[in-house]
């Protein structure tokens, strides 16, 4: 067996699987949840003409948080993928292990971007608004 | 093809095993061919019911002043139209193709858990039967599909429970299908079918499948309180004692906005499967698709506020739902790019399936621009309840969802009847469905605009709305008769239509290998590529010939193949059931629960729960972790695979693990009511009204937290041979599971907790009943793995059993302890 084989099998076996695929929608998930509640809560409990700072600030700190996370995601995703030794195309339709693994990278990356344009998009509001009205 | 005398024998037998019994008794079946084509069909009734209705609405509204129907009759014509076109046609339909089809698509002979689907299917006849059959008496739900209080908890008669006991009823067969299809996709695709070559279709399965988990529940949770506030008057959404309406309007679109996609991707995923095959190429951009239906799944999530714009919300709610709703148009447009891209790199044959993928394309982009129109919340403000809104959901669901049915029908009815639909009546009612459906529901964007707002009986002749109504009407009814020929086009082909051959449109995915198979297919091929059809001329041959996998059924029993996650290595030669009226008797035990409590016929009800607790021990007891008469099976080129696995290397295991999944979401929406609670009162607790206490909940915590380490030795103590202590410990655990519910019963007993009095005991018990019922249920299983082990059907080997109860155990644990800590520990901390 080649070196490169198992590299490859050696990456594979432990660098995508579906968890990490979703990781980067789930970071979306956790950063809507938490903007959309730490607003509403506070909206509700300090009335409708009071300013959105904290939650503002709040909402500016978890988007922070949730870009770095997507974007360490995104490096991670990038290096496995980078290492691959097969043709480097986009249809990853070899039937082996090493296209498969470059598949899920792929998606991964691709999910990282859309969740990281999906967690700017939610950020807008916070930027633009400044009381509960 | 000539066969060996030995291979003509192994064929006889599979036929054997896999043949459907004859007679009445066809009736037990729970083949994933049989159960599909009755799946479809019922759904197909139904949404003829649910088009009449239609049809009524638009009859009714064609002139003004119009009394055709009563306006009492308007509202249940209208209610049941919406529900029944949403539960009983849109969702079911996905569940009913994906079983039909998903087997052979994948290379397997049947889906993991074909009792689970005849389950599935008879809930949903039964429920929806009598959800439909309501109107008939006048007592149909007519408070409009989404049900909202105070109108249907105040002043709806029995419509609203029909409404929400015959649905809750339908869920459980949405769940059941969604466990059954996450499965099957990830676990029993062919050999050397690796994720990156698994069809589309099996994606889009697995990111609905995965949707359904985290949207149905949250519903289930609404309609528990709603059901506790109509029968026991718990106040969750009355505003006098403290409730809040709007609570529902969040559980039930939590619900219904990811349901939409639910209903969408795997409309689209037929799409998927049908442009490449009359492209003449390979789907372009395929991870692409992947990755924006998974981002697609995600987004939809974040969508559910813009259902209520008009509710008064801070405007930054608003704009956090606004804006994910922007951002979800971005993997729905690289789905349809991606279609639009295989089309033009193709050369398209001409066909009707065709028709219906480009004219559903092109519906559904309309929609779609009307969706990212509302999305922009002051728009939403002007247009909100007017038929622009009757519109732009059609448009979505019509284009996105009715219309690549259709070309699904179309395409695979080849595959199931072995003859092809009359192209000449396809193409007539393609284009009579095409444009009278533009004819009806484009001039309602005007109507709309114009003010025209949805669900009213009638309007007045000087509000200028008379042409644009009547020009609606004269196109549904083109839409109806060209619906009305794409069914006689079914009907007449049955017996008249061309036989078609085994691969008519030469498509390339595997479910064209051997259409109409009771068994899927000869043998098991493995899989090289994504189109293996196309790139491997003989595999067909080969493959027919018993050259694959398990080409035998050597025991004359059901099998087939269970392949690992990633890469389909074959792991496990997985038994399953063959047919049985257990799952249908369970559905019906199940059914009568849901039907007599309706009536208030409670003893008739307990009656029903008792039967349907049997018949579903029953079916576990015969039918569930059979130990084999030998360990292993050769499957053929040297593979020799175990017939048991238990754990995580079991189906079954990862069937509890997603069920449990989606009962922990229900669970957590249930506590979402609580904070929801805490949020809108200025003082939660209120002062005044006795809440449950710390010292309950703390010790229905600890005995729940008991009971799971109980289960959980038993499981250890069991694997190293200990089989008495392991026992032993199953007995415990049942008196510790049986300790905590009371322990939990006492808290709002001993305290004088009085639920209809205000929401916060409200929302106190109904926390408590979902926690005791959990307890109960673990205590059942306790019991039931204690009997096993009694049996001789459960030892240190074969502990499938007891690992699944251990895993329940795990989520009854969090619920358990979590719950006490948020009814017992919250007030407290305050």
């Amino acid at each position: 067996m080649g070196k490169a084989t198992e590299e490859a099998r050696r990456e594979t076996g432990s660098g995508t699987t579906l968890w990490h695929v979703i990781a980067a929608p789930i970071v979306w998930s956790v950063h809507f949840l938490v903007c959309y509640i730490w607003a509403a809560i506070h909206c509700e409990k300090a009335g409708r003409d009071a300013l959105l700072v904290p939650a503002q600030t709040g909402i500016y700190v978890v988007t922070g948080v949730a870009l770095v996370l997507i974007g360490l995601n995104t490096v991670r995703f990038w290096r496995t993928y980078q290492r691959s030794v097969t043709d480097g195309d986009f249809d990853f339709e070899a039937n082996t292990v090493e296209e498969r693994h470059r598949f899920l990278g792929h998606a991964s990356i691709m999910l990282s971007v859309l969740s990281a344009v999906a967690v700017i998009y939610v950020a807008i509001p916070a930027l633009l608004l400044s009381t509960c009205r | 093809m000539t066969m060996t005398p030995d291979k003509e024998e192994e064929l006889q037998q599979l036929q054997r095993t896999w043949a459907s019994p004859k007679g009445l008794s066809y009736l037990s079946e729970v083949n994933n061919s049989a159960i599909g084509i009755w799946y479809i069909c019922t759904a197909f009734g139904f949404m003829i019911f649910g088009g009449i209705l239609g049809l009524i609405i638009r009859a009714q509204l064609a002139v003004p002043e119009a009394t055709l129907v009563s306006s009492d009759t308007y509202s249940q014509v209208f209610t049941l139209h919406g529900t029944v076109m949403m539960f009983l046609f849109a969702v079911p339909i996905f569940e009913a193709v994906a079983i039909l089809i998903l087997p052979s698509m994948l290379g397997a002979r049947d889906l993991p858990f074909p009792r689970l689907s005849a389950f599935g299917f008879w809930c949903f006849l039964i429920g929806g039967v009598f959800v439909c059959g309501s109107i008939f008496f006048g007592i149909a739900p007519d408070s409009g599909w989404f049900m909202y209080p105070p109108l249907s908890t105040e002043q709806s008669g029995l419509g609203a429970d029909i409404w929400l006991l015959g649905l809750s009823f339908i869920e459980v067969a949405s769940i059941a299908a969604a466990v059954e299809l996450i499965v099957g996709v990830l676990k029993c695709r062919a050999p050397g079918m690796h994720l990156n070559l698994t069809p589309l279709y099996g994606w889009y399965v697995l990111v609905v499948g995965g949707m359904i988990l985290f949207a149905f529940p949250p519903l289930i949770a609404g309609d528990l309180l709603f059901e506790l506030e109509r029968l026991m008057d718990w106040p969750f959404f009355d505003v006098s004692r403290g409730g809040d309406p709007l609570l529902w309007q969040h559980l039930f679109w939590i619900f219904g906005h990811p349901e939409v996609y639910i209903i969408f991707l795997p409309a689209i995923a037929l799409l998927a499967m049908i442009i490449p095959t009359f492209s003449g190429r390979p789907i372009v951009g395929y991870s692409w698709i992947v990755l924006s239906a998974l981002g697609t799944g995600f987004l939809s999530f974040g969508l559910w506020v813009h259902h209520m714009f008009t509710t008064g919300l801070p405007s930054i709610s608003l704009g956090f739902f606004s804006a994910a709703s922007e951002a979800v148009a971005i993997p729905t447009g690289i789905q349809l790019f991606a279609f639009i891209g295989t089309v033009m790199l193709g050369r398209v044959q001409k066909s009707v399936p065709m028709l219906w993928c480009l004219g559903a394309l092109a519906t559904f982009l309309v929609g779609g621009l009307t969706g990212v129109m509302v999305a922009v919340a002051p728009f939403d403000f002007q247009v909100h309840d007017t038929y622009f809104i009757v519109a732009h959901l059609h448009y979505t669901l019509i284009g996105g969802m009715l219309f690549p049915t259709l070309a699904g029908v179309h395409y695979y009815y080849p595959f199931f009847t072995g003859r092809a639909l009359s192209f000449r009546t396809g193409a007539w009612s393609f284009w009579l469905c095409f444009s009278g459906f533009n004819i009806a529901f484009l001039p309602m964007h005007l109507t709309g605009l114009l003010g025209m707002p949805r669900r009213v009986v009638t309007y007045g002749a000087d509000r200028g709305w008379s042409e644009l109504n009547m020009i609606s009407t004269i196109g549904a009814f083109i839409f109806a008769a060209g619906f009305a020929l794409f069914v006689w086009n079914c009907l007449v082909s049955l017996r008249r239509g061309a036989p078609s051959g085994p691969n008519p449109w030469k498509a390339g995915t595997l479910e064209w290998l051997a259409p109409g198979l009771d068994y899927g297919m000869r043998s098991i091929p493995r899989i090289e590529s994504r189109y293996p059809l196309w790139d491997d001329p003989s595999l067909v041959s080969r493959t027919m010939a018993g050259e694959g996998l398990l080409a035998d059924a050597r025991e004359g029993k059901r099998e087939t193949l269970v392949t690992s996650v990633l890469d389909a290595v074959p792991v496990q030669v997985l038994r399953v059931p063959g047919p049985g009226w257990l799952p249908m008797a369970a559905a019906f035990g199940l059914g009568g629960v849901f039907i007599f409590a309706t009536f208030s016929l409670y003893w008739l009800a307990a009656a029903s729960a008792v039967g349907y607790l049997v018949a579903q021990i029953a079916w576990l007891w015969t039918g569930t972790a059979l130990i084999p008469e030998k360990a292993t099976k050769d499957v053929g080129q040297g593979v020799v695979l175990p017939l048991y696995r238990s754990g995580p290397a079991s189906t079954g295991w990862w069937a509890m693990f997603i069920m449990m999944t989606g009962d922990l979401t229900a669970f957590l929406a249930l506590v979402f009511g609580y904070f929801f609670f805490w949020t809108v009162h200025p003082e939660f607790p209120p002062a005044g009204i006795a809440g449950p206490g710390w010292q309950w909940p703390l010790t229905g915590g600890i005995l729940t937290l008991a009971s799971w380490a109980l289960t959980l030795a038993a499981r250890r103590g069991n694997a190293l041979g200990h089989v008495s202590t392991a026992r032993l410990l199953c007995g415990a655990g049942i008196g510790a599971s049986l300790g905590a519910s009371a322990a939990f019963v006492a808290a709002p007993v001993l305290n004088g907790m009085d639920s209809s009095l205000h929401a916060y005991p409200a929302i106190v018990c109904a926390l408590i009943v979902w926690i005791v019922a959990h307890l109960l249920t673990g205590a059942i299983m306790q019991g039931y793995c204690l009997a096993r082990s009694l049996a001789g059907k459960m030892t240190p080997d074969h502990d499938a059993d007891l690992w699944n109860v251990t895993l329940y155990w795990h989520f009854a644990l969090f619920c358990g302890v979590f719950g006490a800590a948020v009814i017992g520990g919250f007030p407290e901390v305050l």
